[in-house]
């Protein structure tokens, strides 16, 4: 066989052709996959974060304005709904929910549904408010 | 006299329905009973024989599920499908409803009074478990809400003398309670049970805990003091005795004896054996009666005054007392 070198490389061209292709292909996909995922990521992220920040706020609000209208009473059973909202609106102030990787966030966020019913059983308030909290327990992490 | 369970006699509770619960009054003078029919009946003794002295209806709108005598036996609670718990109190002869507690989401599956009776502990589909504390004026406030079950919540009950709650859900699992800072936490949890466990009671002293479940089996959990957390292992299996569901378990405080109510309408009693080591109990079957009812028995209970009474109720709405009778 004469020439055996260059009849060699270019065999090796079209042999390895196929793998070169599929390397880019990869390389090429992988990044647009990954922008894509980013921006589904985010999207995503965004709509969860805002229902769980709509769900608090709406927590923090309802504290505050209860807060305000028991202030000034003395007896008894104020003073117990006030010691109940006053912990509520600490739970609310001290949970990690602008710490996306918070590990507690899940558990932090069922105590603090658990408290808002037991401030609504003892204000004698039914908790219907579906467009506010109906909607974050149907959020899954 | 024959060690045995012998019928003492039955009673068509709850006809045409399920009777789902019975509970002894503390002195052990009345029975009371619940189910299907939304309706709560109250049994007394007269002679020998055990009469309907009272039913208590248009409290609840679905089914009543389970009662609970206050300490001091002069309030009744009971627990309902229709998301409520209903307070009685007892006046005279008469109950009366006193409050309607809400806050549950769905169907309220138990109540319990803690030993102090200033304390009220129920559960619910819903998953949670709810603490309410009793005022001097007969008023219910709700102290805690905890969610440390992810399904439904079948059974809560006290320690007899300590505020410790337990709870047992369709998680398979069993939860502990105890206030801390104001708040109730569930400061164990006791995995063990592979299927729903349907009921737990403790045992005179506190210090154990008998549960059963639709795993056919019944387990034993002791206590081991520890720093901070509270620490309970099971310490003995009861398997191969039930064809079925356990669906109720009941430590009798006087002899020490163990009941339970099994979906092969069977009761049985079981006896512990003397043994020196504390860890390894071991619990062998005292007497049976098989066919107790035509139905799924539903509830075992233990009088607390008269060692060997037993109550047990069943889908077939039925209550039978039993009198069970131990060997020499």
């Amino acid at each position: 066989m004469d020439g055996g070198s260059g009849n060699e490389d270019l065999f090796d061209g079209i042999v390895m052709a196929d793998e070169r292709f599929r390397g880019e292909g990869y390389r090429e996909g992988f990044e647009r996959g990954t922008h894509r995922g980013l921006q589904d990521g985010r999207r995503h992220g965004a709509s969860h974060g805002a229902q769980l920040s709509t769900e608090i706020s709406f927590y923090y609000g309802f504290s505050i304005t209860w807060k305000c209208i028991l202030q000034h009473k003395t007896d008894m059973k104020s003073r117990k709904r006030m010691k109940a909202l006053q912990s509520l609106l600490d739970m609310i102030q001290n949970s990690p929910h602008d710490d996306p990787h918070s590990s507690t966030l899940q558990e932090d966020m069922d105590k603090l549904r658990a408290k808002f019913r037991q401030v609504c059983s003892m204000l004698n308030i039914p908790t219907d408010f579906k467009d506010y909290v109906r909607n974050s327990e149907s959020t899954s992490f | 006299m024959k060690e045995g369970l012998f019928l003492v006699q039955k009673l068509s509770a709850h006809p045409d329905s399920r009777c789902w619960f019975v509970a002894w009054s503390p002195s052990g003078t009345l029975l009371a009973s619940c189910g299907g029919d939304k309706a709560i009946r109250i049994w007394g003794r007269e002679g020998d024989s055990w009469v309907c002295k009272n039913v208590l209806q248009d409290g609840h709108q679905r089914t009543v599920r389970k009662l609970a005598w206050s300490p001091c036996g002069n309030y009744l609670a009971s627990a309902s499908f229709d998301a409520t718990t209903c307070i009685w109190k007892k006046k005279n002869d008469d109950f009366e409803s006193l409050t309607v507690l809400e806050g549950h989401e769905n169907e309220v599956k138990c109540v319990a009074w803690a030993p102090s009776g200033n304390l009220l502990a129920t559960c619910s589909r819903d998953k949670s478990v709810w603490v309410w504390e009793v005022d001097e004026e007969d008023e219910y406030e709700c102290v805690t809400v905890v969610n440390s079950h992810t399904q439904d919540v079948k059974h809560v009950v006290w320690h007899p003398s300590q505020e410790l709650l337990a709870s047992a859900s369709y998680d398979n699992n069993i939860c502990i309670y105890k206030e801390e800072d104001d708040d109730w936490e569930c400061r164990a949890t006791l995995k063990g049970h592979t299927s729903t466990v349907w009921s737990l009671c403790f045992d005179a002293a506190g210090q154990r805990i008998a549960s059963c479940s639709d795993d056919r089996t019944v387990k034993i959990w002791k206590e081991y003091p520890g720093e901070r957390e509270l620490s309970w292992k099971c310490v003995c299996t009861l398997s191969g005795y039930h064809g079925r569901t356990v669906y109720d378990i009941d430590w009798c405080c006087l002899t020490g004896y163990l009941a339970t109510a099994c979906g092969d309408d069977t009761v049985r009693v079981f006896k512990e054996e003397q043994t020196t080591d504390p860890d390894q109990p071991v619990f062998s079957l005292a007497a049976k009666a098989t066919k107790a009812h035509s139905q799924d028995v539903n509830c075992i209970s233990w009088n607390p005054k008269e060692a060997g009474l037993l109550a047990s109720c069943s889908d077939d709405g039925e209550i039978a007392i039993w009198s069970f009778h131990e060997g020499n």
